[in-house]
């Protein structure tokens, strides 16, 4: 332990001496504090605080990733290239301990900055740190498997399935249509009722219907009907906004059983709608402060992975490789999940599709470090759950980063420029 | 009764190869070595003979392609032989943003010294190589001896039994080099074991009870001090060879 705290100290030292620490920190305050200023907003309440956390912390938190993620590639390198790692080798100490030391200051720094821009965020006066956030659930329905198997035939029939798709085989056309899956509708008629279960429903405090359309049908200023979750039952019509929260009333502590919500489409057209994505139940949870705390509890498990990764390239590369390899590997994490999410693989050609795959396998690798979705849910007023944030620390803290500091204790001895 | 082997080697052969694997310099060629407890041992050879090479294997820094190497009986890259060790690298690689205090408070932290342990060490050691007014200054700042002098005061934290010195005089003064060689001395009567190399034959004739010349990565003679016969000089240039006149360059001349 003596020989780990002293590895963690002097990777602090050099922090604060080469005063790394106080240039980070600097940038930190005075990107929370003065982009607000020079980012236009609609002039509401509401804008401003979405900027604060959509631009101010999102950035912020960007700013502290690249510097540090850089930062940890050189550390090992940099003291490698100095042959100043060679007087610490000779001495009872284990390469696990090298590697792990300086993880552990660098995660201190990193924490440090992520609790200061969180700290800046909750004193901005559009923040309140009561305002009630919610528990996302979204309906059970059949698997996108089976949604796919029983879509395929349908769909080769199809006239306008193109020649090229009807030629692949059917496994891949099943894959590509269980990956369109939450982009299929479905149409709930004049005069019909739709189901969706919730199993996971526990009525805990103020229920809401979330309808959001941000399809390209103009369905949105037809909708008129009835939501019912057991007693409780709320009245949708003339929606005018892609968000739509339809409170229910009533006795919401008794629905049991089978959790169904309905909606009885009373409008004059028939409404379509992506039940995968348009249509959740918001439970109340607790406030912002809490929430604010897991969200930056899951973005410091980020930097937790990216500094770990970063340390073990530094054990077995140059520093320039270490610090170019581990920014594009954070750009490719950034980058990738976009690159899914937008892509259409039905409407590519095979070169697309071929670059589609690639970066929907540099998404699956990245994933610990690529998404930035506790941002998105702390602006939307939605829950960060506490057993996400138990598997993104369990993961993200504990198992990705022993595996990548035991893989750097592995490489710095086989590192034959450590002489 | 037989002295207890502190460094063994035996058959030891380092070969470097390139990013394909295809071997580029033999450094090390089959050599064997052993330095018994209490001796001050001289590693002398030309520039490119394969010293550092074998210092850097000794120490667990290296492995070697061939042969075994052993210190107090283990293998060199135990955490237990590394307890036992002192380095003294050619140059001083020391922190920049340290102090020479802080310097010697961070390598006694690594030997797994207590505060008190490490606090009454550092003090005496600074004050041993002269450098107590400066303890407080960061030794990027400091002059190469003063460097050397923190660097030498570092290697001796851990109370080592085994002391490796890298050309220990190297950027040092006349007068420094003396008390290094003095310093050296003493701990060897305290039953210190020392490894060094040195370019400065002279040197290694104070201090070194025994000597092995190298060259090619061999070793090409071994012996006492006393018993060589005639000056270490003479018997380096007898074994090495006299080398090449500089003929010099015509636009010189």
């Amino acid at each position: 332990m003596k020989a780990l705290w002293q590895i963690v100290k002097l990777e602090l030292l050099a922090n604060f001496r080469s005063r790394s620490f106080y240039l980070l920190t600097a940038a930190v305050v005075l990107w929370m504090t003065a982009l607000p200023a020079f980012v236009k907003s609609d002039g509401t309440s509401e804008g401003a605080r979405q900027i604060c956390i959509h631009y101010s912390l999102a950035g912020a938190f960007a700013m502290v990733l690249m510097a540090l993620a850089g930062a940890a590639a050189g550390s090992l390198s940099r003291e490698r290239a100095a042959k100043r790692l060679q007087l610490t080798a000779v001495r009872p100490v284990r390469f696990f301990t090298i590697a792990a030391g300086r993880y552990l200051a660098l995660m201190l720094v990193g924490t440090m900055q992520i609790a200061l821009a969180g700290g800046i965020l909750t004193l901005k006066s559009d923040m309140d740190l009561s305002r009630p956030c919610d528990h996302l659930l979204s309906p059970v329905l059949p698997s996108v498997w089976e949604e796919a198997e029983a879509m395929y035939s349908v769909y080769m029939q199809d006239e306008e399935t193109p020649e090229e798709v009807r030629k692949m085989d059917k496994r891949e056309v099943i894959r590509l249509l269980a990956a369109k899956a939450p982009d299929h509708y479905q149409t709930v008629a004049t005069n019909e009722t739709a189901r969706w279960f919730f199993p996971d429903f526990v009525p805990s405090g103020a229920v809401k219907v979330q309808l959001r359309f941000t399809n390209t049908y103009d369905t949105r200023e037809d909708v008129c009907g009835l939501f019912r979750l057991g007693c409780a039952e709320g009245v949708v019509s003339n929606i005018t906004q892609a968000v739509a929260k339809v409170p229910l009333a009533g006795m919401i502590d008794q629905v049991v059983g089978e959790r169904v919500l309905e909606f009885a489409n009373q409008g004059g057209g028939s409404l379509m709608l992506r039940p995968r994505r348009d249509i959740k139940l918001l439970v109340e949870a607790d406030g912002f402060g809490w929430n604010l705390v897991r969200a930056l509890l899951e973005l410091t498990a980020i930097l937790s992975v990216a500094i770990a990764f970063a340390i073990f390239l530094g054990a077995g590369l140059s520093r320039s490789v270490a610090v170019f390899t581990v920014v594009a590997f954070l750009v490719l994490a950034l980058v990738s999940p976009a690159v899914v999410e937008e892509s259409d693989e039905f409407a590519s050609n095979k070169y697309d599709r071929i670059g589609i795959r690639l970066a929907r396998v540099a998404e699956k690798i990245t994933r610990p470090a690529g998404s930035l979705a506790p941002l998105e849910k702390l602006a939307g007023d939605i829950c960060v759950e506490k057993s996400e944030v138990a598997k993104t620390i369990l993961l993200d803290f504990a198992v990705y980063p022993l595996v990548f500091i035991f893989l750097a204790a592995l490489a710095i001895p086989r590192k034959q420029d450590l002489a | 009764m037989e002295a207890e082997k502190v460094i063994e080697l035996a058959g030891v052969e380092k070969t470097f190869r390139d990013f394909w694997l295809r071997p580029t310099v033999k450094a090390v060629d089959g050599l064997d070595l052993s330095v018994a407890r209490g001796e001050v041992f001289g590693l002398l050879g030309p520039n490119g003979s394969g010293k550092s090479t074998t210092i850097k294997m000794i120490l667990g820094l290296l492995g070697p392609s061939a042969g075994s190497i052993r210190l107090f009986g283990l293998s060199p890259r135990s955490i237990e032989a590394r307890k036992r060790i002192g380095y003294l690298p050619e140059l001083s690689y020391l922190h920049p943003f340290l102090t020479a205090s802080e310097t010697l408070h961070y390598y006694a932290g690594l030997c797994g010294l207590d505060r008190t342990t490490a606090r009454s060490r550092a003090t005496q050691l600074l004050e041993m190589v002269g450098l107590e007014e400066v303890a407080g200054r960061a030794v990027g700042g400091f002059s190469k001896g003063m460097a050397r002098r923190v660097a030498l005061a570092s290697s001796l934290i851990g109370k080592p039994e085994l002391l490796v010195l890298d050309e220990p005089t190297s950027g040092l003064d006349p007068v420094s080099t003396n008390e290094v060689k003095t310093l050296v001395k003493t701990l060897a009567r305290g039953g210190m074991t020392i490894l060094m190399t040195s370019h400065l034959l002279a040197d290694a004739e104070d201090v070194c009870g025994r000597v092995m010349i190298v060259n090619h990565g061999k070793a090409v003679a071994e012996g006492r001090i006393g018993e060589i016969g005639s000056s270490l000089n003479e018997f380096f240039l007898a074994k090495v060879g006299e080398g090449r006149d500089f003929k010099v360059a015509p636009f010189l001349q």
